[in-house]
């Protein structure tokens, strides 16, 4: 099967439809319009509906009814889009609705640029909305994982019924490269719980739980379904971190550069090792305290395009066991692999 | 097939909490025999609402019910119909859910022709959160937050909604069930984006005189006129002195699935030399 020269952003809208996605609701947003524009000429073809919403909210809303009542759906945009749809995401959570939402991220705070950041961390895996409940992240770094972890964020977010979201950077959004597209999903998931059905059986989706006792009940299964998902879906990728004495740490289109970063080093004689997070949330917490255990590691090295949002996670995990450095660009600038060597070198 | 269903039939377990003599009652009681009338299948009904006292309506009927986000029925409800079309979509709630969090959200809803009916339950105030000025308070009237007298002009729906292009507009008073109840059907039955304003009063924090005061400004239309004539329409909606109930403004246009099908699936059927091939169109992903 050969490859297709295609950008992230309609990747994303591909690997939705092989997915089974049917339902697509979204507002146009620099740099993540064109995740809208490919659902615009796709959706209606493959017989699903595409709707341009009057606002985020509007289309966070509309998700919140087709996912309450039919099957895959979705909507995209970039930070400040995102921000504006943070109480319907809360409110997802709270009913325990799968959808997929794709995050292109890009600079803050406010209406900063549209310049690629990592600036949306905190409010996609640490929350954003009201209350204690988590999202599903993912972290494509390439057009291909555009594709395929759009296809698995489907996968999760039906298996967990969670919203789960595609977190990426501006940069892999935008970027052109060549996709290999997998197999379209034969098999979606039942949903039971869904509002239809027959005139005997009645499902109801809700967030309210007005009685105290309830509603901490309610959170505490939530709670239990994320400790679920930390037991059974951390994913990372891992290079030359075997015999590494130096880890380097970053997810998106930072995870790129590292690699060079990584193999520059090696050129030299230093035994340095790449560390990619492809979960966000679930956080692969375990394997840095691996990390953190092992005697042939001498540091770690966080590189991220936000002020350090992520590498709060990395020094919880680590827990102050090991040296955790810190390089960070903002703004929309991206850092080179010379300046990342420096920055290590003087952490030193 | 089973049975005929009955008004009864489709009560829920709850009891309605809304105050005695509240307007509400009056227009549960009209959607009930309406949707007898129309014999709605439970199981094929969505009534989704988002918040205030008239959003608990969902709630006692027996349907399939969604209680949503404040300002957030219409968005919500075209998630429903977009996709599942087969589903009667009912949006209910009230002046302040709809005119003043989730004003946004009507005019697009309505000038894409939804496929949806939105009744808003109209008592010219904010009642779960104990009588704050709503977007329909008559100017000068003193609520908790409007000390003063209300200072804002007094929103006209019926107008708004016209101007909108809404396919369908009428109003009518939960004091008359029975016209409640033929203006339901009507609009349930319209292809297209229905709008029902209500007027149904809030007897605790707008005054047990409401009704009265209603009845005496009340007028009935007939639909001997041109429904689709919008100067008319208007003029109609601009007529503050009365109250003028029934269908003030109707136009038959596709909705906006009957465009999504026309534009592009019968298209993609031409060109495909008939069925469109789904396979075929996803296997264009993998050359």
């Amino acid at each position: 099967m050969s490859k297709v020269l295609i950008k992230g952003n309609e990747a994303v809208i591909r690997g939705a439809l092989l997915a089974g996605c049917k339902n697509f609701f979204g507002y146009p947003i620099t740099p993540a319009s064109e995740i809208a524009e490919a659902a615009a000429y796709y959706f209606p073809l493959l017989g699903g509906t595409f709707l341009q919403a009057e606002s985020e909210i509007g289309a966070i809303n509309m998700v919140y009814g087709a996912a309450s009542y039919s099957t895959r759906c979705m909507t995209a945009s970039s930070s400040p889009g995102i921000s504006l749809k943070m109480e319907g995401i809360s409110y997802l959570a709270g009913a325990e609705l799968p959808c997929v939402i794709i995050d292109v991220m890009r600079g803050g705070p406010g209406l900063g640029n549209i310049a690629p950041e990592q600036s949306d961390y905190n409010q996609i895996v640490k929350g954003g909305g009201h209350g204690n409940y988590r999202l599903i992240t993912l972290a494509p770094n390439s057009a291909q994982e555009m594709c395929d972890l759009t296809m698995l964020a489907f996968e999760l977010s039906d298996k967990y019924r969670n919203p789960a979201v595609v977190l990426a950077d501006g940069i892999i959004g935008q970027m052109m490269e060549p996709v290999e597209f997998p197999e379209p999903v034969q098999v979606i998931p039942e949903r039971p719980w869904a509002v239809r059905g027959t005139r005997d059986s009645h499902n109801l989706v809700c967030s309210i739980q007005l009685d105290p006792d309830l509603l901490e009940k309610h959170n505490l299964h939530l709670q239990a379904k994320y400790a679920e998902m930390a037991k059974n879906e951390i994913r990372y990728e891992a290079i030359r971190c075997d015999d590494a004495e130096h880890i380097f740490i970053g997810y998106g289109i930072v995870s790129r550069i590292l690699h060079s970063v990584v193999e520059t080093l090696r050129a030299e004689g230093i035994k340095a090792g790449l560390f990619r997070p492809l979960t966000l949330f679930p956080f692969p917490t375990p394997q840095f305290d691996a990390f953190a255990k092992d005697p042939n590691i001498k540091s770690l090295f966080v590189c991220e395009l936000s002020a350090g949002q992520m590498v709060d996670d990395v020094r919880l995990a680590v827990n102050g066991r090991k040296p955790v450095g810190l390089h960070t660009r903002m703004g929309g600038n991206v850092p080179t692999v010379k300046e990342i060597i420096e920055k290590f070198k003087e952490s030193r | 097939m089973s049975e005929a269903m009955k008004a009864a039939d489709y009560k829920s377990e709850l009891k309605p909490i809304w105050c005695p003599g509240c307007g509400d009652f009056g227009f549960l009681n009209a959607m009930l025999k309406a949707m007898e009338e129309l014999q709605l299948q439970p199981e094929n009904t969505a009534l989704c609402s988002g918040i205030g006292c008239s959003s608990r309506l969902p709630g006692y009927i027996k349907a399939y019910s969604f209680n949503g986000i404040h300002g957030r029925v219409l968005p919500f409800a075209t998630g429903v119909k977009m996709s599942r079309p087969e589903t009667t979509v009912i949006a209910v709630g009230g002046d302040g859910d709809g005119y003043s969090i989730g004003a946004g959200h009507i005019g697009h809803a309505a000038r894409k022709n939804i496929d949806i009916t939105y009744v808003v339950l109209d008592n010219n105030i904010y009642g779960l959160t104990k009588g704050q000025a709503s977007p329909t308070t008559p100017l000068g009237v003193k609520t908790k937050t409007t000390y003063y007298g209300n200072m804002g002009t007094t929103l006209n729906p019926v107008r708004m909604l016209i101007a909108y292009k809404a396919s369908f507009v009428a109003r009518t008073f939960s004091g008359d069930p029975k016209h409640v109840q033929k203006m339901l059907v009507e609009a349930i039955q319209h292809p297209g984006f229905s709008f029902i304003e209500v007027l149904s009063p809030c007897v605790t924090f707008r005054g047990s005189d409401q009704f009265k005061l209603i009845r005496e400004k009340v007028v009935y239309l007939d639909d001997d006129r041109d429904l689709s004539d919008e100067v008319k329409a208007f003029d109609i909606a601009n007529d503050e002195d009365k109250l003028t109930l029934g269908v003030i403004y109707k136009q038959i246009r596709p909705t906006y699935g009957d465009v999504i099908r026309h534009n592009v699936i019968e298209r993609a059927r031409a060109a495909s030399n008939g069925t469109p091939d789904i396979d075929a169109l996803l296997k264009q992903f993998q050359p």
